[in-house]
């Protein structure tokens, strides 16, 4: 049953610390460090500025002028770059642990008798997903901990402030995040089934996120635009980025060409749906005597 | 009996699995019947293992039709009633040996992980229960292979090479473990093994293959009685030689008298009225080993007949 699977998946998956800290606890940690020292570095900074008797007294005012720091739309837009290339990476390598760990561990044959391969392929996911979900959670509290040092650094009043439409804001970009994360975690999987290798999962999809972003200019000067079909549905970056412009409204919203939604959410459909189909369909007929 | 009862746990006609040119399994036919230890024997290459991943779905047969627990192979139906180890068995390195059985009770749908206790200090796992499984010698490896197939509660648990990599004690206590599962817990065991004075030992029937077909199958006893012989230690050895014309052959200092059973005592007593001292009078049998190496044509070793 696919509940078993996902649930023993889930199991093994909390077992394994070291997946779980480099997934997890690393790139948060790097956050909050990198985020707290560069706070402490500007408050040096301004605190030198000020020390200098001939700054313009507009200038001083500007800088004592501390304002508001409003935690609700700092997490709206944390929501908006979860899917960042640091995240990313660590959350991979956790994907490439679970998709390819019973090829490394020779653990198929313990596992694949007694289920059917769809359930135990989509346990995986599942697993997966909750990771990457586990993960985005983490880096918005690493987030909140950066704003508060950010505030105590710097004397900021705290606010939080989520209207309506912030909060639906948030919700979209989590969601967008989110998927875009499990869209590179598909093509990890697609690599693991085929190759059987623990690194294939983890640097395919990190070779095809890198090589996208490389695509706009040489199929420009093949005279194919950045909104041509094409374009869009080799780039699944930008079509994401467009898919995220509309979440946010106002301007970038208006500013997207007719009928890119269409194609942007075409695009990660394949994107996210093609890799899974065709692992799905190899790993059903895969010899898993020999992992 | 019901006719569920008598049916055979494996049931595998005409299958056939080819790697290439290469014919792993050549038209097998195999009825493995409920109940008892099963051996499958066979030299390298023979097609056991190949046997043992088709029945549990990790390969898919080029033709031919098996059956597992009353169902086709690839269900997942029977395999629920099967429990398996093939070869040495390997787990993820990170955890203990308990987390192993708990990670294995819920791949398999198993509400609770109270037995595990019992089936770690089955297998003689009880003080590493709580070890992580990457310092773990092949044999402990082995043992906890054997408590994983255990671990649902099957009807049937296949199991391959499961004395490899143990010292001489651990292959005496796995072999009692598993005549205890067969005869006690009342599972059917299948195994496949090298060892052939082992699966002597160990199993109630045996099916040996060779070139990917079945060339023998019986039980055991029914196998090894065939040529058996009455040895008698005696003096003079050449008076008795001489008694027992074409039916006797000389066996260092005694003789092999090649007659039924039937006629022992009267063989024993009319020696004894001739004069002849027996020191000793046994019957022996051919072994699994010289069997095994007449089926498969592999070259014999020198002593073939041993004591039954």
């Amino acid at each position: 049953m696919l509940v078993d699977a996902i649930r023993a998946e889930g199991f093994r998956l909390t077992k394994n610390r070291t997946a779980l800290f480099w997934s997890l606890v690393f790139v948060p940690i790097i956050a909050i460090v990198i985020g707290g020292l560069t706070n402490f570095v500007l408050k040096g900074s301004e605190t030198k500025l000020l020390g200098d008797t001939k700054m313009p007294p507009e200038m001083r005012e500007a800088l004592l002028n501390r304002g508001t720091l409003d935690m609700g739309g700092a997490l709206v837009e944390a929501a908006a770059s979860l899917a960042n290339p640091l995240v990313l990476l660590f959350v991979l390598i956790g994907a490439a642990t679970v998709y390819a760990g019973d090829y490394r561990w020779e653990t198929w044959r313990l596992i694949s008798a007694r289920n059917s391969r769809i359930n135990l392929l989509l346990a995986k996911l599942a697993v997966v997903a909750g990771l990457a979900l586990a993960a985005m959670g983490f880096m918005l509290v690493a987030d909140v901990i950066e704003n508060l040092i950010k505030a105590a650094v710097f004397e900021r009043t705290l606010t939080f402030t989520l209207t309506g439409e912030g909060a639906a804001h948030f919700i979209g970009y989590f969601a967008l995040s989110l998927l875009r994360i499990v869209q590179f975690t598909m093509m990890g999987m697609l690599a693991a089934v085929m190759t059987r290798s623990l690194l294939a999962a983890l640097f395919v999809p990190l070779v095809f996120g890198v090589a996208q972003f490389f695509t706009t200019n040489p199929l420009m000067q093949m005279g194919v635009m950045p909104d041509a079909w094409l374009a869009i549905l080799v780039n699944p970056g930008s079509a994401t980025d467009a898919i995220q412009a509309a979440i946010g409204g106002g301007e970038r919203a208006a500013g997207l060409p007719d009928g890119i939604l269409l194609k942007a959410w075409f695009s990660v459909a394949l994107w996210t749906l093609a890799p899974l189909a065709g692992a799905l369909a190899w790993f059903r007929r895969q010899d898993l005597s020999k992992e | 009996m019901t006719a569920e009862i008598e049916s055979p746990v494996i049931q595998v006609t005409g299958l056939t699995k080819t790697y290439g040119s290469v014919r792993a399994l050549d038209g097998l036919d195999l009825s493995i019947p409920r109940g008892g230890v099963y051996g499958v024997l066979g030299p390298n290459g023979a097609g056991k293992s190949t046997l043992f991943r088709i029945l549990l779905g990790l390969i898919r047969p080029t033709a031919g039709t098996a059956t597992i627990m009353n169902g086709p192979v690839g269900d997942i139906a029977p395999m629920r009633l099967t429990g398996s180890m093939i070869e040495t068995p390997r787990y993820p390195p990170f955890m203990t040996a308990r987390q192993v059985l708990s990670w294995l009770a819920l791949e398999h749908g198993i509400a609770g992980t109270a037995d595990i206790p019992y089936w770690l200090e089955r297998v003689g796992l009880s003080e590493a229960a709580d070890r992580k499984v990457r310092g773990f010698s092949v044999g402990m490896m082995q043992r906890l292979g054997v408590a994983a197939a255990l671990i649902s509660k099957p009807e049937l648990i296949i199991l391959d090479e499961p004395t490899s990599g143990m010292d001489p004690p651990g292959i005496q206590e796995m072999r009692a473990l598993i005549r205890s599962l067969a005869h006690d817990d009342g599972l059917t065991v299948v195994l496949a093994s090298h060892q052939l004075l082992e699966v002597q030992r160990v199993c109630d029937r045996v099916a040996i293959l060779n070139k990917g077909k079945l060339v023998r199958e019986g039980a055991v006893s029914e196998l090894t009685a065939v040529g058996e012989r009455l040895r008698l230690s005696v003096s003079p050895v050449d008076q008795v030689l001489a008694a027992l014309g074409t039916k006797g052959v000389r066996d260092g200092d005694a003789v092999l008298a090649d007659i039924p059973r039937t006629e022992g005592p009267a063989l024993i007593r009319a020696l004894a009225e001739a004069g002849v001292d027996i020191h000793e009078a046994r019957w022996v049998g051919t072994d699994l080993e010289a069997i095994f190496f007449t089926e498969t044509g592999a070259v014999q070793a020198p002593e073939t007949i041993h004591a039954g």
